[in-house]
């Protein structure tokens, strides 16, 4: 009994630490283009940066970010 | 000097005021917001018409070419509004990869944007935008009304 409850502590650090490792290396991945649009009756619609119109919008904002408005 | 010369000249002085006063008065509302959000590295107001009322931008930046960069991403925006069946968009944000942009509109159709770097709290910064929305739009109502 004793060493079934070691091994399952083992386990669950190597499951906490495979976790921690993950959240780590998506927290810095590199940045994402992203659009989200928010509409008056509160909806949303994201538009990804693959996609003509998002790349639109990207273009733009990547310019007005960089002279400052 | 006849007297409709002297109207036409009062009125034109008071014109200027009145515009002078709104360009204050947004620049004030915008030195608060800066202040208050010290995420925000650039901001403007755009008016319904389009044209670029107050902004903080830095010397060299060109006013006509910011405003008109504005003016598109106003437009294709509601573009996506109308294409999704609905009236107006209320918010927008951009992450480009290398900071934020973020736009919250005015009653009238103008915008209030603000420019952040990547790592800014965006949440944050748009509720601080939000907030400022009244202000905003006061001082444009006490330069149309005057």
């Amino acid at each position: 009994m004793k060493k079934f409850l070691r091994r399952l502590f083992l386990l669950g650090a190597l499951v906490g630490a495979a976790y921690a490792a993950r959240s780590y290396l998506q927290g810095h991945s590199p940045a994402q283009e992203t659009v989200q649009i928010v509409f008056d009756d509160g909806s949303t619609r994201s538009l990804a940066s693959n996609t003509t119109e998002g790349q639109e919008f990207i273009d733009i904002a990547r310019k007005l970010v960089e002279t400052g408005l | 000097m006849p007297a409709s010369a002297a109207n036409m000249g009062r009125e034109m002085f008071m014109a200027e005021r009145s515009g002078a006063g709104t360009a204050q008065d947004l620049d004030r509302v915008l030195a608060d917001l800066r202040a208050l959000s010290e995420d925000i590295e650039s901001c403007a107001v755009l008016s319904g018409d389009r044209d670029l009322l107050s902004s903080s931008h830095q010397p060299g930046v060109d006013r006509e070419r910011v405003g008109a960069m504005l003016a598109a991403l106003v437009y294709l925006s509601e573009r996506v509004a109308r294409e999704s069946g609905k009236d107006h968009i209320s918010q927008l944000r951009i992450d480009t990869g290398g900071g934020h942009l973020l736009v919250v509109r005015l009653d009238g159709g103008g915008v209030l944007a603000a420019t952040t770097d990547q790592e800014a709290r965006v949440g944050l910064v748009l509720y601080d935008m939000r907030n400022s929305r009244g202000e905003v739009e006061k001082a444009l109502a006490d330069g149309s009304d005057q």
